[in-house]
């Protein structure tokens, strides 16, 4: 299909609002990908590794093994019989992690039937078939969050994914993330419902539909933990409530049992929606979009909630308008937590470039441009501790890259996920060397 | 708009730069000179008179390059892109507009165009957007003047022809109107074409005729429609063909070739196996979508090759955002073109010599060169580079505030 020559500023909106309906699916081809074996092990040499947690190291070595890290830095021996990758001082950083994306859901990213729609689960919708991921993958992306849109108030269920495109949908999956859940306020919720003149048309309506959804949840929650208290007692009287799947996932929220996403664009709107999660007593993880943290970053601050933000996209609409390139790192001198994502089939191949406008658009440091991409979208997914840089024990996500990482001009040579060989560019094809269309 | 000062009566020079000449050359320890607007001198340190009442500005360690050509952007047209109210891209109640022209919308106040100055963008071409076949005639703009007429350097100054199937009138079978298909939409060009003709005729011949005093029944009734597709067929101005498969590529360029066209080529992003039937024609070539995704058989690379495969065969590129808000991203555009092949010298000429050429300016644009206007950028380092800083601007030789919008709320939010 063909773009508008608005593409981008349009492929926002569609994301966000319509889901990417730009990039429909082809009809799915029969793939096989075969993994290396897990416990395929090497050593990268002489490299000049950007490591996230621990800054630059020129010359430096990273011993894989078992999938993991099994050590970095600038002496690592190479095991007797062990492979010896000379990366002749090209550049190697952990994997890209995409914490805000819509790719590979086909047309499903809103369930936009209703405001409150909590129990949608992406993960019934993800097409793990879609070529979207592959693209992300080449462009040296190992992870990454598909959300749903922001069509509604209270959206559906996140899905963590390993970019490990060419294998089953479980394999995909990224094991042991978090839950995570999406909210959405302001502009998109008001138009979708309120263009067909139902609640919520105003950020009135849009907060009242929350406020009540919530409040009906904690009903919900009191009369099963009433009935579990008295039946855990042995009370035979105890009448099982009726199990609602939307009540059930709202309750899960009051629980703190997801991590809670809230898109999001104007500095009041954040305000207000902490003031909603203080009276329902659950936490935000992070606020996608936010792209006026910077006028509130204080405040976001001092509760603890990261920001999922663009590196320069603005205008597209009215909360747009405010919209700065100095977000991202104003906000973090704050002390926010910062992360930048694509929300877009496109720009996911790019995200090292994005990150890199950071360091031009108020003075981020290397380290600090690429843990926005890394360690930061890592935080925002949860799995901080499994990905977003090189770290011993840390899953052996990592990408070579052709220049300067933080440049226009990088392009990912070689991505391992898991450390696995997933995508080598030097391959003719699709350049993946266990993938192959058809059967 | 921010204060602007006059052309500033005594020369300006840049001194000790590193410049990006275009023409001839990378000079590492460069002298330019600026006086009435215009380049009045370019070379080595030393080698360059340095006028006696000049403000020098030492710009050691800086890289200094003509300002940058946007081949395709919809400046002036849009301000909040959700919002209809300040939106103006495109008049889409038929296909064939020609008579819109894009100077009658042009907003010279619109919030967007101090932000794209600010990384660079002195120049660009203003079109509708591509929902139409014909959808109006591009503008040519300068990013600095008090009003619409100060801004525009070339009104008309091309007319796009989209086929790119986006302009099929075929939202859903029911509410479908005329041309529904590729057919129709080829036939609806073909008669506007032909309606053309016949009309610039019967106008030459009453021109003919009133020359000879014979003219009796009066001029033909005027057609504004017409009347500007009219230099469009006799090839006095070109028209900026878009089109992104292969197919739509051949049947666009055949019915153009039917009418003697001049024209450039848009987009053709679709178009890898034509690479070589593409270099014959002998035209240059639109290239800036290269961030649209290849199609879901192609390699992922398929369309960033696009670049380098074009000018590998001779083809003259230029480098377009298609954007509004993001046209000051234009050079990143170039810069990635780069990594996937394109030789570094070439991009770099993508967004400012083979632009000015296409749009035949280059003899007041495109490269540091004297008698050339003087749209000149100094920045931190490589044009093309996302971490590049843009320190100053320079159009018509008036250094142009860098402050927008964005920085405004920046310095509201520090304090």
């Amino acid at each position: 299909m063909v773009r508008s020559s608005l593409s981008r500023a349009a492929l926002a909106i569609a994301a966000l609002l319509l889901s990417c309906a730009a990039f429909a699916q082809q009809p799915v081809v029969q793939q096989t990908a075969q993994p290396a074996t897990p416990t395929s092990e090497f050593v990268l040499r002489n490299a000049t590794l950007l490591t996230s947690t621990h800054g630059r190291i020129e010359r430096g070595s990273i011993h894989v093994k078992d999938g993991k890290i099994a050590a970095f830095g600038t002496t690592v021996n190479a095991p007797a019989g062990v492979p010896v990758i000379d990366i002749a001082g090209k550049f190697v950083t952990a994997g890209i992690i995409d914490s805000h994306s819509h790719m590979a859901l086909s047309d499903d990213v809103n369930e936009a039937t209703s405001p409150i729609v909590p129990h949608m689960r992406m993960e019934d919708a993800f097409v793990y078939t879609d070529k979207a991921i592959y693209r992300a993958l080449a462009a040296g992306v190992t992870s990454a969050m598909l959300l749903h849109g922001s069509a509604d108030m209270i959206g559906g269920q996140s899905v963590v994914i390993k970019n490990k495109f060419g294998l089953s949908k479980e394999k995909m999956l990224f094991p042991g993330a978090p839950a995570s859940i999406k909210f959405a306020s302001g502009e998109n919720p008001k138009r979708v419902f309120g263009s067909r003149e139902q609640l919520p048309s105003t950020r009135m309506g849009n907060f009242a539909v929350q406020r009540q959804a919530l409040q009906e949840a904690r009903e919900y929650m009191r009369e099963w933990d009433d009935y579990t208290a008295k039946a855990k007692k042995g009370d035979k009287d105890a009448k099982q409530p009726k199990r609602d799947l939307k009540l059930e996932a709202l309750a899960d929220v009051l629980r703190g049992k997801f991590l809670v996403h809230i898109h999001c664009y104007r500095a009041d709107e954040f305000l207000t929606e902490l003031q909603m999660a203080k009276e329902f007593g659950y936490k935000v993880r992070a606020f996608h979009h936010a792209l006026e943290a910077y006028k509130v970053a204080d405040e976001l601050e001092k509760e603890g909630v990261g920001i999922d933000t663009f590196a320069d996209w603005w205008g597209y609409k009215y909360e747009a308008w405010d919209a700065i390139p100095w977000n991202a790192v104003m906000s973090m001198r704050k002390g926010v937590r910062v992360a930048i994502k694509s929300d877009s089939d496109d720009y996911i191949r790019r995200l090292n470039q994005e990150a890199a406008k950071t360091m031009r658009y108020g003075g981020a440091t290397e380290q600090e441009a690429l843990q926005m991409i890394t360690l930061n979208a890592a935080w925002i997914m949860g799995v901080e501790d499994r990905v977003g840089s090189i770290d011993v024990g840390k899953d052996a996500d990592l990408v070579l890259w052709s220049d300067y990482p933080l440049s226009t001009y990088a392009v990912a040579d070689k991505v391992w996920i898991d450390g696995q060989l997933w995508f080598d560019r030097s391959l003719p094809g699709y350049g993946m060397p266990n993938y192959k269309e058809g059967l | 708009m921010p204060d602007r000062s006059p052309v500033p009566p005594a020369p300006v020079v840049l001194k000790g730069g590193k410049l990006l000449t275009i023409t001839h050359g990378v000079i590492p320890n460069g002298v330019l000179v600026m006086h009435g607007g215009k380049i009045t001198a370019v070379g080595v340190a030393g080698s360059v008179n340095i006028p006696a009442n000049a403000r020098v500005i030492d710009v050691t360690g800086m890289t200094v390059y003509p300002g940058l050509i946007d081949s395709e952007t919809h400046l002036g047209l849009i301000e909040i892109e959700a919002d209809d109210a300040t939106n103006d891209l495109i008049e889409s109640s038929d296909n064939i507009m020609p008579h819109m022209h894009v100077y009658d919308a042009f907003h010279a106040e619109s919030e967007l165009i101090p932000v794209t100055r600010a990384n660079g963008v002195t120049n660009a071409i203003v079109a509708p957007a591509s929902r139409d076949t014909i959808p109006g005639q591009d503008l040519l703009i300068q990013l600095d003047g008090r009003s619409a007429p100060e801004m525009i350097l070339t009104r008309d100054i091309a007319m796009p022809l989209n086929f790119t199937g986006e302009q099929r009138r075929n939202a859903s079978f029911e509410k479908a109107k005329y041309p529904q298909t590729r057919m129709g939409v080829v036939a609806q060009l073909r008669q506007a074409f032909l309606d053309t003709q016949e009309y610039s005729r019967k106008w030459h011949e009453y021109e003919k005729k009133s020359a000879t005093d014979k003219e009796k029944d009066g001029p033909p009734k005027r057609d504004l429609k017409l009347e500007a597709l009219a230099p469009y067929l006799e090839g006095t101005r070109p028209i900026v063909l878009a089109a992104h498969e292969p197919s739509d590529v051949e049947t666009i360029v055949a019915l153009a070739n039917e009418f003697k066209l001049r024209f450039v080529l848009n987009h053709v992003t679709r178009s890898q196996k034509l690479m070589d039937r593409i270099a014959e024609l002998k035209v240059p070539v639109i290239v800036g979508p290269i961030y649209e995704l290849p199609k879901d058989d192609q390699r992922y690379d398929a369309v960033y090759r696009l670049p380098a495969e074009l000018h590998k065969r001779g083809v003259k590129i230029a480098f377009a955002s298609y954007e509004a808000h993001n046209s000051r991203n234009l050079p990143y555009a170039a810069g990635y073109a780069v990594a996937f092949g394109l030789p570094y010298d070439e991009a770099l000429k993508a967004v400012t010599l083979n632009a000015a050429e296409i749009w035949g300016v280059d003899k007041q644009l495109g490269s540091l060169d004297a008698g050339k206007t003087a749209n000149i950028v100094v920045a931190s380092g490589d044009p093309l580079d996302v971490k590049t800083d843009v320190k100053r601007v320079f159009i018509q030789g008036r250094e142009i505030p860098l402050d927008n919008r964005q920085t405004h709320l920046r310095d509201q939010y520090s304090r």
